[in-house]
Formats: structure tokens, C-alpha cells, sequence
């Protein structure tokens, strides 16, 4: 997608100074021709220089502004859902490849699944059975002394 | 507007808001420029330049819709019940007229840039 819309965009720039360079020049071109034809009638000189642009250089224009746009909005990168419920279920269907960029590395706000520690913890401790042992190493005599004796 | 009621039941990720309101500005910003440069080059004046910048920027949005929002609402609807816009945004407003504010000042300057560029 990355270099769609990069030469897309670039075309669009093209046209965009292209006609730009047109506009400039053909202003230049008109006051200066209708300043040598009539310098008595100046003011109708400047009320038509502004307002007679070439029907091409105008559609010219236009499609560059909306190739350009176009090129932009194809180089945004992917919106996330807002709602928990969608976003969780597709960071557990795709994982890190839903979060990618438009260079494909992940994003660097990518931040995973939230329960990731919860999901990975110890299962709990089971106390009376600890305690149990204890009483029968303590029954027993200890299992320190008999250590140190033998 | 979201009461807090609404909000315990079906709560948002406010990174993702964040994420989807950035992407917004920086193309609304990104754009409104480019439609000053476009405007200045036309020779609009008064009226018709805003004009101009209220319809482009309507058409960013139709464009961000098309390529952006639409697959994810039909990728979401084949696998559980639409949801509209609702999925990427808090309400439809902020996709169609978030960035036009942001943007107007940025316009204002490309398009008399360029209008006294060309017009010389």
C-alpha cells in the first residue's frame, strides 16, 4: 500500500506545480499583453486578469488537489476500534499483525493484551497441603538436626 | 454524548481514541494546506475559497469513509452484528466535521500564499 500512495501523491504534486506554473505564467502572459493593448482602460485590465482563468489549468488544478488527498488518505495508517470488546477480540484473533504500520513493523503505542500477567501467573497456592508437610517434617524431628547429625 | 452508564457496559480504549483522533488532525492539517495551495491557484476569493475548503475537506472525509472506516465495518459484520461508525468513533460528527476548524487556518495562509504568488 506504501507505494501506492506515495506515487499517487507524487503524481498529484506534479500536476499540482504544473499547474501552478501555468496559472503564474499565463497571469504574467495577460497583464502584460492587456497592459501594452489598452494602458488608458487599466481598470478593466486588472477586473479581467482576475477573473479569466483557462478552463484547463482549472480542471488541472482540481484533479491534482483531489489525486493529492487521495494519495494522503491512502498513506494513513489503519483506525482502531474504540470499543474494548472489538479491539480485545482483535488483538486475540491477529495479534501483532493487526497493529502494523505502513512499513510494516508494529506500532510503537502498540501495547498488547492488557491480562497478559494475569494469563500467565501462578495458579494459587495450596496452604493446607503446605501445611500438612510441615506438620510431618516437624513430626518427624526436624529435618535440620538429622541433617547436621548425619 | 456517553453516560457513564453506557460507558461500564460497553467501555472504550482511550489509546485507540487517541490513535484515531491523531491520524484524523494530522491528514485534516496535512490536507487543508494542500486545498489552500489549490484555491490560491484558482484565483477564489471571499465566499467561493471557503467554499472550495468546505467541500474538499467534505471529500477527504467521503475518501477516509471509503478507504478506511467502510472495510473495517464489513470485515466486522461478517463475523458478528454491524455497528456502524461506532466502532472507530465516539460519534459520526467526528469524522465528518472534526478536522474542518483545525484545518481553516492553515487554508487561509496557502491560499493568500499562493494567491499573491501567482497573481503578482
Amino acid at each position: 500500500m506504501t507505494w501506492i500512495s506515495k506515487s499517487v501523491t507524487g503524481l498529484g504534486l506534479l500536476f499540482l506545480a504544473h499547474a501552478c506554473y501555468s496559472a503564474y505564467e499565463h497571469s504574467a502572459l495577460h497583464s502584460t499583453s492587456t497592459a501594452s493593448l489598452s494602458s488608458t482602460a487599466a481598470h478593466t485590465a486588472i477586473t479581467s486578469t482576475s477573473s479569466s482563468l483557462p478552463i484547463d489549468i482549472s480542471i488541472e488544478t482540481l484533479v491534482a488537489v483531489f489525486t493529492v488527498c487521495l494519495g494522503l488518505v491512502l498513506g494513513t495508517p489503519e483506525l482502531r476500534p474504540i470499543q474494548w470488546r472489538v479491539w480485545a477480540g482483535q488483538i486475540e484473533r491477529e495479534g501483532e499483525a493487526g497493529f502494523t504500520n505502513i512499513d510494516g513493523q508494529v506500532d510503537k503505542d502498540y501495547v498488547g493484551n492488557p491480562f497478559r500477567v494475569l494469563e500467565s501467573r501462578p495458579g494459587f497456592v495450596d496452604i493446607r497441603k503446605q501445611r500438612k508437610e510441615f506438620a510431618e517434617w516437624v513430626r518427624e524431628g526436624g529435618g535440620i538436626d538429622e541433617a547436621k547429625k548425619s | 454524548m456517553l453516560t457513564e452508564r453506557e460507558l461500564q457496559i460497553s467501555p472504550t480504549v482511550q489509546e485507540s481514541v487517541l490513535h484515531n483522533t491523531k491520524v484524523l488532525t494530522t491528514l485534516h492539517n496535512l490536507t487543508a494546506s494542500l486545498f489552500g495551495v489549490g484555491a490560491g491557484i484558482l484565483g477564489l476569493e471571499s465566499y467561493p475559497g471557503f467554499l472550495f475548503y468546505f467541500l474538499f475537506s467534505l471529500l477527504t472525509s467521503v475518501l477516509v469513509y471509503a478507504f478506511r472506516v467502510r472495510p473495517g465495518i464489513i470485515k466486522e459484520a461478517q463475523s458478528s452484528g454491524s455497528s456502524g461508525m461506532q466502532r472507530y468513533f465516539r460519534g459520526s460528527m467526528e469524522l465528518w466535521t472534526g478536522g474542518l476548524i483545525e484545518g481553516l487556518s492553515g487554508f487561509v495562509l496557502t491560499w493568500t500564499l499562493f494567491y499573491g504568488l501567482v497573481r503578482a
